[in-house]
């Protein structure tokens, strides 16, 4: 027997019956919410001195601007190019004949104006020697790459090829280069990474291929940005809930430690950036633009983390943009207009990114034809293929 | 053979016809044109029964774009990853091939090779070709997803333009037609009436 549907109707039930009374909740967050950003908007500087000096249990983002603006899309140039990148891969299976991984990387170039042109490529990589499938430190320490840390491998390599092609391009255009999910490497986060894992991925990868972007806007202006669907970060309530807690200096382990609800904070806690922003913000406008204060951005230096909310038209989307891009306003208003424009060329979503992940996928019967072949070769070599019996098992069914 | 004269590529072969897809998205030659290809050691005319327009992925549904554009132009211009995602592609019947610069109007040994390069016959080439219409057999037996009848009148015309007189060569082969067609009576009529308009 598989899923026993019937037992779980009951469950989703119960779950439909809690979502509806916390919508109850919702229409009274909302106001105080916008209440608070309409307060904070007379007296910001006091606000950003009291996050400053805050100690919260949850991550609080930085002022860029005022906290309560919005942006239209300005108009954009002519002539520019937008090139995105997505991945996927087939991860280390202890259970398969043979131990290695592959990834494959999408890449999309679309030409708009004068001379409308696309690109497509796919790239696939597999990765089998033995100094490939783990990263290693000096003193001879070894994080093998599989499961999360092949996850943000891939991420790096994306932004590899992503950067790859954008230097390739050889255009005096104005290049928007877009990056599916987040460029925070919340992966690495709170993970105990050793210091080398993250020299590798972070400072001596994804940063190294972001410095390439940005080093680029000596030959023509070129943006990168991340795009996040459906987000579900908190970080600008957040601000909220600083401006709501009594405390100054706030700290939540000594004032409000073991408290998970009746505190002032709880009044907009619960609430999700979009569900503000959807609030605040016209179709196509942006939102002011914040610092993220992830502990990782930390080490991202010019290329420290900021972001902003942008209103489509089925959803609120956050954009990630590193401080060169944030600080230059030519740039910024680029990425604000491509991310609008290829959300309406789209149906919603990005149209670069959705096509990167058409070039990227790897579906299930792909996997199933990948092993195939991979055992069909080492056969053909007289290579004897040890296969766990778990694997075999769930090959061939029997009573 | 120029390559900029070639227009496809076959991605489908059989003895008898091929499918071949385009290089210019909506580049399929006119019905009832003919186009030539490459086998090993000849060259093989066939004419062009049918063409398409579609997605390359099966599993991706072509939707509207331009309620808001100004026109069809403009809905390429605005989202050029049409011209990847989009291929035209043609089918042709096979009716003869080239050996030792002597024309054949009867099946070729073996199919157009895959990949092969398409190109399209020059009037000179159709003209020579159409010489012999022994090849019509191969029109009027044709069981095509498309009325065969149809691209055989596509085809007389457009060989037509290829002689001195356009007139003369349909009367030839309208007399081809009705010996080929004689037990058939109303398909002969409605093949002949089509060619006199």
């Amino acid at each position: 027997m598989t899923l026993e549907i019937a037992q779980v109707y009951s469950q989703i039930e119960a779950m439909a019956a809690d979502v509806k009374r916390r919508q109850a909740d919702y229409r009274q967050k909302i106001d105080l919410a916008l209440q608070t950003v309409s307060a904070i908007s007379s007296n910001q500087e006091q606000l950003e001195r009291k996050i400053r000096n805050a100690r919260t249990t949850w991550l609080v983002a930085g002022l860029k601007e005022k906290a309560g603006i919005h942006h239209p899309v300005k108009s954009c140039p002519d002539n520019y190019i937008v090139v995105a990148s997505d991945g996927s891969h087939i991860d280390v299976d202890r259970h398969q004949s043979a131990h290695l991984f592959l990834l494959n990387i999408g890449l999309v170039q679309l030409q708009y104006g004068s001379s409308p042109d696309a690109w497509f490529s796919s790239i696939p990589s597999l990765y089998f020697k033995e100094d490939e499938m783990s990263i290693r430190s000096q003193d001879g320490r070894q994080a093998p790459l599989e499961g999360p840390l092949l996850g943000i491998k891939r991420g790096v390599e994306e932004c590899r090829f992503l950067a790859d092609r954008v230097d390739e391009i050889k255009t005096n255009l104005p290049v928007i280069a877009l990056i599916d999910g987040s460029l925070i490497m919340w992966g690495l986060v709170g993970q105990r990474y050793d210091d080398f894992v993250i020299d590798t991925l972070l400072i001596n990868g994804f940063l190294k291929q972001l410095d390439r972007f940005a080093a680029l806007n000596h030959r023509n202006p070129t943006a990168v940005a991340s795009y996040i669907s459906f987000p579900r970060s908190t970080d600008v309530v957040n601000v909220l809930r600083v401006q709501l807690c009594p405390y100054n200096p706030i700290d939540c382990d000594r004032y409000c430690k073991g408290r998970f609800e009746g505190r002032e904070c709880d009044n907009v806690g619960g609430l999700l950036d979009r569900a503000l922003f959807n609030e605040l913000l016209f179709h196509g406008e942006r939102s002011a633009v914040f610092y993220s204060s992830s502990t990782i951005v930390e080490k991202y230096g010019f290329h420290r983390v900021c972001f902003f909310y942008v209103k489509l038209d089925e959803e609120v989307a956050r954009v990630e943009i590193p401080l060169w891009v944030a600080d230059n306003e030519g740039l910024l208003d680029l990425v604000h207009f491509t991310v609008v424009d290829q959300c309406n060329k789209g149906f919603g979503y990005p149209v670069a990114l959705s096509e990167a992940h058409e070039q990227a996928v790897v579906t299930g019967a792909d996997r199933e034809q990948f092993w195939s072949l991979v055992d069909r070769v080492l056969n053909e070599d007289n290579l004897s293929l040890q296969r766990s019996l778990k694997q075999t098992s769930k090959r061939v069914k029997w009573i | 053979m120029d390559l900029k004269q070639r227009i496809a590529e076959v991605v489908e072969t059989s003895n008898a016809e091929f499918m071949a897809q385009c290089y210019n998205l909506e580049g399929a030659p006119a019905l009832g044109s003919m186009v030539k290809t490459k086998s090993k050691d000849y060259d093989i005319y066939a004419i062009v029964y049918s063409s398409s327009t579609h997605g390359i992925d099966p599993n991706r549904r072509i939707i509207a774009r331009g309620q808001n554009a100004g026109s069809e132009a403009d809905i390429y211009k605005a989202n050029p990853q049409l011209s990847k995602l989009l291929s035209t592609d043609f089918r042709a019947l096979i009716v003869g091939y080239n050996k030792d610069k002597a024309i054949l109007q009867y099946l070729p040994p073996s199919p157009a090779s895959i990949y092969a390069f398409v190109y399209p016959c020059d009037m000179n080439e159709v003209r020579d070709f159409t010489q012999s219409l022994n090849f019509l057999s191969l029109l009027t037996d044709a069981r095509l997803s498309v009325s065969p009848d149809e691209v055989i009148t596509a085809f007389l015309r457009y060989a037509g333009q290829s002689h001195p007189s356009p007139n003369d060569f349909l009367v030839k082969a309208g007399k081809e037609i009705a010996w080929l067609l004689s037990n058939d009576i109303r398909r002969l009529d409605s093949i002949l009436k089509r060619l006199q308009k």
